[in-house]
């Protein structure tokens, strides 16, 4: 144990000089530096997007959420609020808790809708845990959207290339999509008091960028792809024999959104 | 049975986990008073069809005054709709841009037909009387009644006999209309798959008995008590046929309620696993309690003890507005179970969330009172300018 | 003995129809002038509203557009076990720091006990639901019980929070032991 002390003395010393060094290296080397970073220069997370002129990309992406990677650190929530400012209590991307007992009672929560982490565990479980993970939540881009149906004035629609987004301009505010949708992820905007949802962060993908959701994940929880790209992820997945489902098939809205390792109590 | 607990039990075991987007109840009050006055104008619309197409005879009296009521009523039917938008500056984009899937974008035309029919068949109805009251006024009066009477002095018999043809046709073709105006407000519920409370071919039935039902007490009640305010003889024979069929509708109201309830029930799909923590929680009090136990039970016996036994004219008269007022609280409260109701349940299946409306916000309840009063200030403004009552030699010409 | 009237019999019914006509025809006119322009252009929607939607601001960016200007971070962060771990979630958007390649403003700085509150985010053992095999996780405080420390240690007291194994990697190569691939 005198070894351990030592080494804790050393990492003590070791670790003052690492933070004069690094730090006032890195504070003083950007001070001084002048960079020309726009966007532009980022490189292209999904290869091919920059050259495409089309009004809607070719591509046929689908989004998959590996329930078995899930950490439910709550980035994605964290990018996706930076990423829209969107107002407090109003959730475009969410994670929640699954905790299935042994007596196969299921326990759900998302305090906040996880954007400031999991802190504590839950003391109400009344059985030994039988299984628990994390399901995030985001719109289901639906092949057969209900939303879109209903909505009065055609401000809410899927475009040819399979997203479903939100006129801002247009939107009356009334709530029928918002009913309509199975999945709660529509909500309405506070400030612009419009229907307002995941849109898988269209502008991100059309400018060759991942969703930010995607992009900021730490465990690749998260995918998103082109399925016409045989060389994708997504498409690998979809292709080799996998656990996958997408959230209440019965309701017949088809989802793009599917979930790898999903349980059957997930709703 | 053991089928259904195997997928069920473990959906069952709710634990109160509500979806973080569902904790918003985004259709409150105004919501429940739109179909509310939508129905009422349905209803009284087929007290006066009662008259003008089946010719009921004993409700002569009040067949023009339901016009009246249901013109005022439509007017303020789309206010708490516009205060509910967001956007109520872009509200005629449904008018603009109709979408041809939606359930909700038909409105503004249905809404527009209907009102014109409405008024188109006021106006017929009322030229005789419009053409001898303009007679006599001066002024802006003498104004008013010239534009009511479309610029048209001309009450002889041929006349009359043209405008007949058309009362007749537009009556007629005005029935269908009130049912499609009102059994459409409940497609717009009963068309939400993503609702299991909603979710039923009943709701349109359920949505257009109820405003009929709603819409017969609503013309109960203001007669009898613009009767006795004016200090006018109330026609009993007329109240007894409405009491009738106000009982025959409810009786299908009613029954129609609870049938959808318990095939939900006896179906007993996952569904019901939702459905049935909602009816037994946050719904216990104003369904149970309100809605069925008390506004529905009672009035149900009270109209069938009205309608079978010939009472003295006091007690008719004394207990046919208490049940009026019973059978339209009966309405307004289910319309809040059905809409209120609907969206507390989340779509999590899992829990349900609370909804207690605020006296002063924007959809609040000191609003709501405005928008149902506004109706009853705009029927009176209505009766300084055009008779509701017929005289008793029937139309009166010049 | 037939009264004399001023209208014809059917004026009143022939002015509605006048009205209703025009009432109609108003209707369609206004309808052309609101019309949004690209409305049905490729669908039951204003068709520029996808470009509309292109142009919505893009505020998160990658880890590498922070390297472009914080070098030394990048040798760290980008060869370290927290390479996968996302800047912008520990200090903020891009947006809100940099733009037009000038910085704008600051972007917040965790401090303190802030620190270990973030670290436990994603490493706290206490959550269960955390699959093991993604992460590492540890118990506090049996971490610093483990470790020797007194309980009020915070993380970046041995942990580099850009790369969390820099400096024990390096104690560990000082102290000439052996470091431990894997636990358990
Ligand atoms: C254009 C070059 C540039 C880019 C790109 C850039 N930074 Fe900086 N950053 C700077 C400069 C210069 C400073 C020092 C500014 C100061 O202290 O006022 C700084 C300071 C910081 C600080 C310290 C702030 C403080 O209060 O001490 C943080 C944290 C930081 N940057 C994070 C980031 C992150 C995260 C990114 C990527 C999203 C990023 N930076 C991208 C130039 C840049
Ligand atoms: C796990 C969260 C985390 C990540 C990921 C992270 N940082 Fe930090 N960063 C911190 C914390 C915490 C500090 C404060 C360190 C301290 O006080 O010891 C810090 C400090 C800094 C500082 C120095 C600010 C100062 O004044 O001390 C800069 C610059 C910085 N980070 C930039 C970056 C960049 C660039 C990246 C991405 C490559 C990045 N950070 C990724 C948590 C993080
Ligand atoms: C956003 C989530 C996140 C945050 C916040 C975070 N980490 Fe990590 N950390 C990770 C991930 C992901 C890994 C990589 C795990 C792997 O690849 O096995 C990791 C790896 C590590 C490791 C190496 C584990 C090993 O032995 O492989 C250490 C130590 C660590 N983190 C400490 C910290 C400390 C200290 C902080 C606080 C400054 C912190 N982490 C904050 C996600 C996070
Ligand atoms: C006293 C110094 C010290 C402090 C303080 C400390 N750690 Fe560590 N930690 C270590 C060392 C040394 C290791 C290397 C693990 C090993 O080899 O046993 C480690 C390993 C880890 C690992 C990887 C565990 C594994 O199973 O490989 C994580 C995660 C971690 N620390 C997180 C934290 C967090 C979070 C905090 C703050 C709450 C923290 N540590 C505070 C010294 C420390």
């Amino acid at each position: 144990m005198e070894d351990m002390k030592q080494l804790q003395e050393e990492i003590h010393r070791d670790r003052r000089g690492f933070l004069k060094k690094v730090l006032a290296g890195t504070i003083g080397g950007s001070l001084l530096m002048v960079y020309s970073a726009s966007g532009r220069e980022i490189a292209e997370q999904i290869p091919g997007m920059r050259e495409e002129d089309t009004v809607f990309t070719k591509k046929n992406f689908i989004f998959i959420v590996d329930i078995t990677r899930c950490i439910g650190c709550g980035s994605c929530c964290i990018a996706d609020k930076n990423e829209y400012n969107v107002p407090d209590g109003n959730y475009r991307t969410w994670v929640e808790r699954y905790i299935i007992d042994d007596h196969d009672e299921v326990f759900v929560d998302s305090p906040n809708g996880g954007l400031d982490g999991y802190t504590k565990p839950r003391t109400d479980i009344p059985y030994p845990v039988r299984d628990t993970f994390f399901v995030p939540k985001l719109c289901n881009m639906c092949e057969k959207p209900s939303c879109t149906q209903v909505c009065p004035v055609g401000a809410t629609y899927k475009s040819e290339d399979g997203f479903v987004l939100i006129d801002e301009k247009r939107c009356v505010g009334c709530g029928y999509c918002i009913q309509a949708c199975p999945y709660s992820v529509r909500f309405l905007h506070p400030v612009t008091k419009t229907a307002s949802k995941c849109t898988w962060c269209y502008h991100r993908v059309r400018d060759g960028l991942l969703p930010a959701c995607v992009s900021v994940c730490p465990v690749q929880a998260r995918k998103f792809g082109d399925l016409n790209d045989k060389t994708s992820e997504v498409y690998k997945i979809m292709r080799e024999p996998h656990i996958i489902s997408v959230l209440k098939p019965g309701m017949g809205n088809e989802p793009q959104l599917h979930y790898l390792g999903l349980r059957r109590e997930v709703v | 049975m053991s089928a259904v607990a195997a997928s069920g039990e473990s959906l069952a075991a709710i634990s109160n986990f509500v979806f973080p987007n569902d904790l918003h109840v985004h259709w409150s009050l105004m919501i429940v008073l739109y179909p509310y006055i939508t129905g009422l104008v349905a209803g009284a619309f087929i007290v006066s069809s009662l008259y003008h197409v089946f010719h009921i005879k004993s409700l002569k009296p009040v067949a023009q005054f339901s016009l009246l009521f249901a013109l005022a009523f439509l007017i303020c039917a789309t206010w708490p709709l516009m205060n509910h938008l967001g956007h109520p500056e872009r509200a005629m984009s449904m008018m603009l841009t109709p979408n041809p899937t939606s359930a909700m974008a038909g409105f503004g035309y249905i809404y527009s037909a209907y009102f014109i029919v409405l008024l188109l068949e006021i106006i017929f109805i009322f030229r005789p009387t419009v053409v001898a009251l303009g007679a006599k006024a001066t002024g802006f009066m003498k104004t008013v009644y010239t534009i009511l009477a479309i610029g048209s002095d001309n009450v002889s018999a041929k006349a009359l006999k043209l405008d007949h043809k058309i009362i007749s046709f537009l009556a007629a073709i005005g029935i269908p209309m009130a049912c499609v105006l009102h059994g459409y407000v409940g497609f717009i519920f009963g068309g939400i798959k993503a609702n299991p409370l909603w979710a039923t071919p009943l709701m349109p039935l359920i949505f257009l008995l109820s405003a009929c039902v709603s819409g017969i007490a609503g013309i109960i009640l203001t007669y009898i008590i613009l009767m006795k305010v004016s200090g006018k003889k109330v026609d009993i024979e007329c109240v007894q046929t409405l009491i009738k069929f106000l009982w025959g509708f409810f009786i299908l109201d009613f029954v129609f309620e609870m049938l959808e309830l318990f095939s939900h029930f006896y179906m007993a799909t996952h569904h019901w696993h939702t459905l049935e923590a909602l009816y037994s929680g946050p719904l216990f009090t104003t369904f149970w309690v309100y809605q069925v136990g008390i506004f529905s039970v009672i009035p149900f016996f009270l109209l069938m003890a009205m309608s079978l036994i010939k009472f003295k004219d006091g007690i008719l008269l004394f207990f046919a507005p208490i049940v009026s007022i019973m059978i339209l609280l009966q309405v307004i409260l289910m319309r809040w179970n059905v809409v209120v109701g609907g969206q507390l349940m989340s779509k999590s299946e899992r829990g349900a969330t609370t909804f207690h409306p605020m006296w002063f916000e924007k959809e609040g309840i000191a609003v709501a009172i405005f928008i149902m009063i506004a109706p009853v200030v705009i029927l009176w403004l209505i009766g300084k300018v055009l008779p509701f009552w017929q005289t008793e030699e029937g139309t009166e010409t010049a | 003995m037939e009264k004399k009237y001023k209208s014809s019999y059917f004026a009143h019914v022939l002015k509605l129809a006048v009205i209703l006509v025009v009432a109609g025809g108003l209707g369609i006119f206004a309808r052309g002038i609101f019309l949004p322009e690209t409305m049905g252009q490729y669908g039951h929607y204003r068709g520029s509203d996808i470009q509309d939607q292109r142009d919505v601001a893009i505020r998160n960016q990658t880890n590498d557009a922070c390297f472009e200007c914080h070098r030394p971070i990048r040798l760290i962060h980008k060869a370290g076990v927290h390479k996968t771990v996302s800047c912008e979630v520990c200090h903020g958007p891009y947006a809100d720091h940099v733009k037009d390649g000038k910085v704008i403003g600051k972007l917040p700085v965790k401090r303190g006990m802030e620190i270990k509150e973030l670290c436990l985010r994603c490493h706290n053992k206490v959550i269960k639901a955390r699959p093991e095999t993604v992460i590492k996780v540890v118990a506090m405080p049996q971490h610093l019980e483990e470790k020797k420390v007194q309980i009020t240690h915070n993380c970046n007291q041995c942990h580099m929070v850009h790369d969390p194994l820099l400096w024990v990697r390096a104690a560990y190569e000082m102290a000439g032991v052996p470091m431990k691939e894997e636990k358990k």
